[in-house]
């Protein structure tokens, strides 16, 4: 296994070897496929204005977060790196990215961009990154498997037992897959932001952040809440005592194209996922038509849990980034690459052609924004979205929720799961940064 | 030692130097790596974020909580599962069976039985986990053509039977390695000794079991040394089939020192685990390195 003082021995040795070799400008890039569409036709035009060559990285979704995280550990990194953007906080922390701050105000566009979304992209005060879209979560139906189990379309559950409720009229309807809920370590941050906390938000009052991972006015990480304890007993509900569905999507080989393929196939009931969804259920960077998707497909916002108090439905953004590598040869360059990317043109086709949810204002208020059906009703939810915790120290908790859901489906009991939970915060943070509610 | 050394060597020191040096290097550079392994095991040095600039010393944390916490422990549990059932008793009785079964059959179905086995060892553990997987899930090959049409249900293999499923790939990935091993150690057994037994009216069986085995012991050792090893701290297969899952099923050691190191991004946890396997597949080498030696 790869340790620090190996990775900075690769760096050294790659260092070297970088400067043997004749410099040749260059800047390298790497992303996910699911954004190529967008990242490739901004390197053509970036090669065709600048007469530079562009190194592309592209890379599958599954296991990224970490390949970033090595590569910019170890000095290796492409210059420009398309990051999610829960990760730019902890990054920045650790001085692996460059701040954008100086080289930004002097791009015309920049102003255009939405100051709350930026928030995500900032590590104390400063911008390290520059978002590509943000999203809103909801639950995906299959519509063929909603009248195959009976139940009345438009789909519109009110509170958790409406979902647990459709999920055993679809088991008994003989739908493989009734309820896939994230789950595990294998989806990484699929489980958090689509499974976990998007439950969590309904699961108790926002009062106090009841119903969040950390109280934010004092940065204190929950150990143990209500709240947390319920979504526990929804993960065992659902995988374990009622058996909703099977584990098994959530470690496939590949997770992304298993799920693509339930669905594709009718063997999906209900997904807990995101706006994205609209293109990605089939192919990120080839949407089928409008009509396609409408006859296989619906989405319903996700219900609060029906707990009084609580919000009747929840919904948290998140979005990916690009971001410049600390340690580029060519910073200018590299910002050059990020800015032809995100250049009107380009970002706005790509935008509307993919259903994204725009970033900024000349892209969001365009009429042929406007006037997209599916981005009218998902900017409906974003209107009540609320943002991941990216404090630096967020990728662990995150890391330990998909800990505990794992454990659920072990068998391990929502106390057992709920006493692992605190005990590995407060491990990682400290007894004085880990509160408790009753 | 320097009076038993070539002549022309002792005589030219310089030149012994430098052809040692490329082995000085290797060793030098294991002993960093391990050496930086063993240090940050008892720091809380983290991938990213604050720790990973500002890390400080905890003593033996990162190892009480080894024993302490949930993981480690089931983790290793699996992993001797998965190490006796695939390399033990699945890679090694399987390769020496067909090792000695094919022994002086015809060339062709030693060709073909070959071949066979040999795929499994040379395909890339991703394609093979690619492989397996639609074999054994749901609308995969064994429902489809098995189970199906025989009119049961199908069955969720990879997620009904994790461990029993990636262990069988692993035996089927490793077992061509026992085999050429065991097939080489018994073309070394001398024909005369195997024909004295004959002569002197053993059965097959018999012959295997207390003429040839005797023989290959040592080979027997090497040979478990290394897949002992090997699947101990092996990872990509069952990583790429099953991520470790469903829940914690297949969550070996490697898989577990991964998730720590690299989804949690703590680095000196993942250090510390990395040394409490370093020991346990030390303590193993010794055990085998002792079947190694001749009897007394």
């Amino acid at each position: 296994m790869l340790r620090r003082g190996f990775l900075t021995t690769v760096a050294a040795v790659s260092l070297v070897a970088a400067a043997a070799i004749p410099a040749k400008a260059e800047v390298s890039i790497m992303y996910i496929e699911a954004f190529g569409a967008l990242i490739e036709s901004g390197i053509a035009d970036f090669e065709a204005e600048t007469g530079e060559t562009v190194n592309a990285i592209k890379l599958p979704g599954q296991g990224y977060d970490q390949r970033i995280a090595l590569d910019l550990a170890a000095g290796t990194a492409a210059d420009v790196n398309l990051i999610d953007s829960f990760m730019v906080s902890e990054l920045a922390a650790a001085g692996y990215l460059e701040p954008l701050g100086t080289m930004a105000a002097a791009w015309d566009q920049y102003q255009y961009y939405l100051p709350g979304l930026m928030e995500v992209a900032s590590y104390q005060g400063e911008v390290y990154a520059l978002p590509t879209d943000t999203d809103v979560r909801m639950l995906w139906y299959d519509l063929s498997n909603f009248e195959k189990a009976g139940i009345a379309t438009p789909w519109q559950p009110k509170n958790w037992a409406d979902i647990l409720d459709a999920a055993t009229k679809l088991k008994e309807a003989g739908v493989q897959y009734p309820f896939q809920l994230p789950a595990g370590i294998k989806q990484g941050e699929a489980t958090t932001m689509q499974g976990f906390y998007m439950a969590l938000l309904g699961a108790d009052v926002p009062e106090g952040d009841r119903n969040r991972l950390l109280k934010r006015d004092t940065n204190q990480w929950i150990g143990d809440s209500p709240a947390l304890r319920r979504v526990f007993d929804l993960y065992h509900q659902v995988y374990v005592e009622q058996e909703l569905n099977p584990a098994d999507l959530n470690y496939a080989t590949d997770i992304g194209a298993a799920v693509r393929q339930a669905l594709a196939d009718d063997k999906l009931g209900i997904l807990a996922s995101g706006s994205w969804e609209d293109a990605c259920l089939w192919d990120c960077n080839n949407p089928p038509s409008r009509e396609d998707r409408d006859a296989q497909v619906a989405w319903t916002p996700f219900p609060g849990s029906g707990e009084p108090g609580t919000m009747a439905a929840t919904n948290i953004s998140g979005g990916w980034t690009l971001g410049i590598n600390a340690n580029a040869a060519d910073k200018d360059m590299a910002f050059k690459l990020i800015t032809t990317i995100f250049d009107e043109d380009n970002f706005k086709e790509w935008t509307l052609a993919n259903h994204r949810m725009a970033v900024r204002t000349d892209i969001s208020e365009s009429t042929e924004y406007t006037a997209d059906p599916f981005l009218a009703e998902a900017t409906k939810l974003a209107a009540t979205t609320t943002g991941r915790d990216t404090i630096p120290g967020y990728q662990t908790v995150s890391a330990l929720v998909q800990q505990a859901t794992s454990d659920l489906l072990d068998g391990a009991s929502v106390d057992e799961v709920a006493q692992s939970y605190h005990d590995a915060l407060v491990d990682e943070f400290g007894e004085e940064n880990v509160i408790t509610y009753e | 030692m320097k009076n038993q050394a070539n002549p022309w060597l002792t005589s030219n020191l310089f030149v012994l130097g430098l052809g040692l040096l490329p082995a000085a290097i290797l060793i030098g550079a294991l002993l960093y790596f391990t050496a930086w392994a063993f240090a940050f095991s008892f720091t809380d040095l983290a991938l990213v974020g604050r720790k990973s600039v500002e890390w400080s010393w905890v003593g033996l944390q990162n190892f009480e909580r080894l024993f302490t916490r949930r993981g480690f422990l089931e983790s290793l549990w699996t992993t001797v599962i998965f190490v006796f059932f695939s390399a033990i008793v699945g890679q090694s009785v399987l390769g020496f069976l067909l090792a000695a079964l094919l022994r002086g059959t015809q060339s062709t179905i030693r060709s073909v039985v070959e071949v066979c086995i040999m795929l499994g060892w040379l395909l890339p553990d991703i394609v093979a986990a690619f492989l397996w997987s639609a074999t054994t899930s749901q609308t995969g090959l064994i429902n489809q053509l098995i189970i199906v049409p025989l009119g049961f249900p199908p069955i969720n293999f990879i997620n009904e039977y994790a461990l029993p499923i990636v262990t069988i790939a692993n035996i089927w990935k490793g077992t061509a390695w026992s085999y050429l091993l065991f097939s080489a150690a018994l073309d070394s057994v001398s024909r005369e000794v195997v024909e004295a037994a004959k002569v002197d009216g053993a059965t097959p069986f018999q012959r295997i079991w207390l003429v040839q085995l005797p023989i290959i012991r040592p080979h027997i050792a090497t040979n478990m040394l290394f897949i002992t090893i090997w699947t101990f701290t092996y990872f990509p297969l069952i990583f790429a089939m099953t991520g470790g899952g469903p829940g914690g099923q297949t969550q070996v050691l490697a898989v577990f020192l991964y998730n720590q190191s690299f989804s949690r991004g703590n680095l000196g946890f993942g250090s510390a685990i990395s040394v409490a396997m370093l020991i346990i597949v030390g303590l193993l080498s010794l055990v085998y390195l002792r079947m190694l030696r001749e009897p007394k």
